[in-house]
């Protein structure tokens, strides 16, 4: 009975495929959007890149200029420097060309258009500039003999601070949007879970209705429902993964075979929670379908899938919260994967979602028990 | 007006998913205003830092007090996982140890390894720390080699390198400034997707129900022409979908800091622009009938994808050229760029600012033309018309 049930299961959604349809298009194009919106921000914003800056020669000062291309010189240079004059230094921040103006004479000043980091750190060498100057000058005037030993001090190898790196995996932080988009296709399986109380409740669909008046044990049709929809889910979330992996080249890291394991038991998650939404009380299918929507976008947005640095937040102000919410646990899966060498935080991310959809399985099951035709 | 009355009946059957949706949206735009740092506007740079002291010593106290004076040190456990949560969500921009025997090695002119920094990549905030983590440690030493005692050298270290350099910031346009407090320009921003999301999800269960078969036959039946009767509908749901933006107004004022004044007024006026929007879209879109669980995916692919391309999730000064050239082709991307000349982000320019609301309310019009169009099409008569002739084929 069971496979007879999981049959035409499977045959509804291949012959009424629209649902199915826009669970398949709906990363695909959301994924091409965060791609062309986002792709390369990384690489631009926040990955570092020498300072373009422009330097403005009011007075003859050979100190400063040397030190100005000693630091623009070489492959990991600090400043990516234009010796110019001062109109077309100003064109030139004008245009963005530009972080900033250095003048250099007497005193050397910037002049910039707003404070962002690449502005503190052109600041930051001004600063440093001056602060040796006034050293050596100081030791000269004051201590002659010494002056040789300070002036070796402060041109000393700077190996003061050891980097430590933390993780081999990819740290561009905007690949967590793309975790939240795939997590938000698991967690909108929540809609084809409902379809399972809609189509076996008398009170709600005409299926629904002879469904009930048939002799298939009412566990029987539930399970072949609720595996007929995991199977359709996990396709989805199997077209979701590659798309993003192969099309879009977003790096998973090399354990590719657990990020889809994840994304199908995310998918499971979701059509267990709509399962368990759509078998609470006796509401229609409009506000059933209402509450696991906002359901869903709730907990996307606390994911972090429009603004990213939310989890972040969460995590600092209210720590548990990452590890009870369906969508952050399902992203978190991905992102355990590209950071973490060990398995220890992924599996326990795992077994969270398998506790979840054992819990509203059983819950969705204990409520769907007693709905017989009669006592609806 | 019996299209009107009935659209209304209809909407009072269907205000408790309104319900629903309307409270979770407000906390959702309240959340996205409060939850995002405002990394369009340039402020004076001051990184998180997180420092482990493992020397601790007077020396050692006194490199975190110094790094404490331009930044904000932030307390986080010294466990791995916790660190690279904080680094990669960017709540820390550089975790510091200072490793034990600091002060011995600092007091006799070693600099090396006196630091280790846990880092995710290269980015600026870190290579700015390191840089000056290692100056430091020089400037203290020379110093030390001046004839200092390594406390007096660290006091003067630190002395020295607060110094701040001349800064003048160049001014290119005399009228950019903020007609909205930051707050209320976050919300405004973020308001586009409540508006796409709340307008399209409570509406078009009215409208899909207005639509179903039974009914639009009987309407199909009736003396009411379809113009009218999409006039009519239309009328409804910009009469219903401007209650709701008064209640999204209204909490804009409260983040406003008070009433809006004077120019403040734009962002009212360019929200409802962008209102009469969503609403035109929200028709055109049930006009197809398609299922509700569709139309809820409609509804994010729309939201999400127009807020993403036009720069409400993420600033447009942070998205590629190609990214804002395409972005032109949507309505989102008008209403920030009108947004972000009240914050300040944008030289103010009325000529632009007219535009761009021409151009939203022109996305409006376009849309109402083409619904027009498509019930006409399909409920006007023409299919009935088609399925008839179908129907004589067959029996010829």
């Amino acid at each position: 009975m069971f496979f007879h049930n999981l049959k035409y299961e499977l045959l509804i959604n291949l012959r009424a495929p629209a649902l199915i349809a826009w669970l398949m298009i709906f990363p695909i194009f959301l994924g091409t959007v965060f791609k062309i919106g986002f792709g390369s921000i990384y690489e631009t914003v926040d990955s570092f890149g020498s300072i373009p800056t422009a330097v403005v020669e009011t007075k003859e000062n050979e100190i400063f200029r040397s030190v100005v291309e000693s630091v623009s010189e070489g492959d990991n240079k600090l400043l990516d420097v234009t010796f110019t004059d001062e109109e077309n230094a100003l064109r030139m921040l004008k245009d963005g060309d530009v972080k900033g103006i250095i003048y250099s004479g007497d005193k050397v000043t910037l002049t910039v258009v707003g404070k962002g980091i690449q502005e503190t750190i052109i600041k930051s060498f001004i600063e440093q500039y001056n602060v040796y100057a006034d050293i050596i000058t100081d030791a000269v005037r004051n201590d002659p003999a010494r002056a040789q030993d300070v002036i070796a001090a402060l041109s000393a190898d700077m190996t003061a601070c050891r980097e430590v790196p933390l993780t081999q995996g990819d740290p561009d932080h905007y690949a967590q949007y793309f975790y939240n988009l795939i997590a938000m296709v698991a967690i909108f399986g929540s809609v084809t879970g409902l379809h399972i109380t809609e189509t076996n409740q008398a009170n709600m669909s005409a299926l629904g209705a002879r469904r009930n008046c048939s002799p298939t044990p009412k566990s029987a049709s539930l399970t072949a429902a609720l595996a007929g929809s995991f199977i359709a889910q996990a396709v989805c979330m199997t077209i979701c993964v590659t798309f993003i992996q192969f099309a879009l080249k977003i790096d998973f890291g090399e354990r590719l075979p657990l990020v889809y394991a994840a994304a199908i038991i995310g998918g499971c998650l979701g059509v267990t929670m709509g399962f368990f939404i759509g078998s609470i009380g006796r509401l229609s299918s409009e506000v059933k379908n209402g509450i696991a929507m906002t359901v869903s976008m709730l907990c996307c947005f606390l994911s972090g899938l429009m603004v990213g640095n939310i989890k972040g937040l969460l995590a600092e102000k209210i720590p548990w919260f990452n590890n009870v919410n369906p969508v952050a646990i399902i992203s978190d899966c991905f992102y355990c994967l590209n950071i973490y060498s060990d398995f220890d935080r992924f599996s326990f991310k795992m077994i969270s979602m398998a506790v979840y959809i054992v819990v509203f399985t059983s819950l969705g099951i204990i409520l769907s028990r007693g709905k017989k035709y009669a006592s609806i | 007006m019996q299209v009107f009355n009935a659209f209304f009946k209809v909407l009072r059957s269907k205000l408790g998913l309104a319900l629903i949706y309307i409270p979770v949206f407000i906390a959702m735009t309240i959340g996205l205003t409060f939850a995002d740092n405002g990394g369009g506007v340039f402020e004076q740079e001051r990184l998180n830092v997180c420092i482990f002291d493992e020397d601790a010593t007077p020396l050692s106290s006194a490199l975190c007090d110094f790094i404490g004076k331009r930044n904000d040190l932030v307390p986080l456990e010294n466990d791995r996982d916790v660190i690279i949560d904080a680094l990669y969500y960017g709540c820390v921009d550089y975790v510091l140890t200072i490793k034990s025997g600091y002060a011995d090695k600092l007091s006799v002119g070693k600099t090396d390894e006196l630091y280790e920094s846990m880092r995710m990549h290269d980015t600026y905030s870190t290579v700015y720390m390191t840089q000056m983590l290692n100056e430091y440690a020089n400037t203290v030493s020379a110093y030390i080699a001046g004839g200092n005692d390594a406390i007096t050298a660290a006091g003067k270290a630190g002395e020295a390198m607060l110094k701040d350099a001349e800064v003048n910031t160049a001014k290119f346009d005399d009228n950019s400034g903020a007609v909205l407090t930051s707050t209320a320009a976050l919300y405004f921003r973020f308001l586009v997707y409540a508006l796409i999301g709340l307008t399209m999800s409570t509406l078009c269960p009215v409208l899909l129900a207005m639509s179903r078969k039974d009914i639009r036959y009987r309407t199909n039946c009736s003396g009411i022409r379809p113009n009218s009767y999409t006039l009519q509908i239309l009328a409804g749901c910009v009469i219903y979908i401007i209650a709701i933006w008064a209640v999204f107004v209204a909490i804009g004022a409260v983040m406003n800091g008070g009433v809006f004044e004077g120019a403040q007024w734009i962002a009212v006026l360019n929200s409802f622009v962008f209102m009469l929007f969503t609403t035109m879209l929200t028709i055109f879109v049930s006009s197809f009938d398609p299922s509700i669980n569709i139309i809820n995916i409609i509804t994010q692919v729309i939201s999400i994808g127009m807020c993403f391309l036009s720069g409400v999730f993420i600033d447009q000064s942070m998205l590629g050229e190609g990214v804002l050239s395409a972005a032109r082709f949507l309505p989102a991307y008008w209403y920030i760029r009108v947004n972000r000349m009240l914050e300040g982000s944008e030289p103010f320019d009325q000529n632009t600012l007219v535009l761009s609301i021409a151009i939203e309310l022109g996305f409006a019009v376009v849309l109402a033309f083409m619904t027009l169009l498509i019930r006409r099409v399909r409920y006007g008569g023409m299919t009935v018309h088609k399925a008839q002739t179908s129907a004589a084929c067959i029996t010829e």
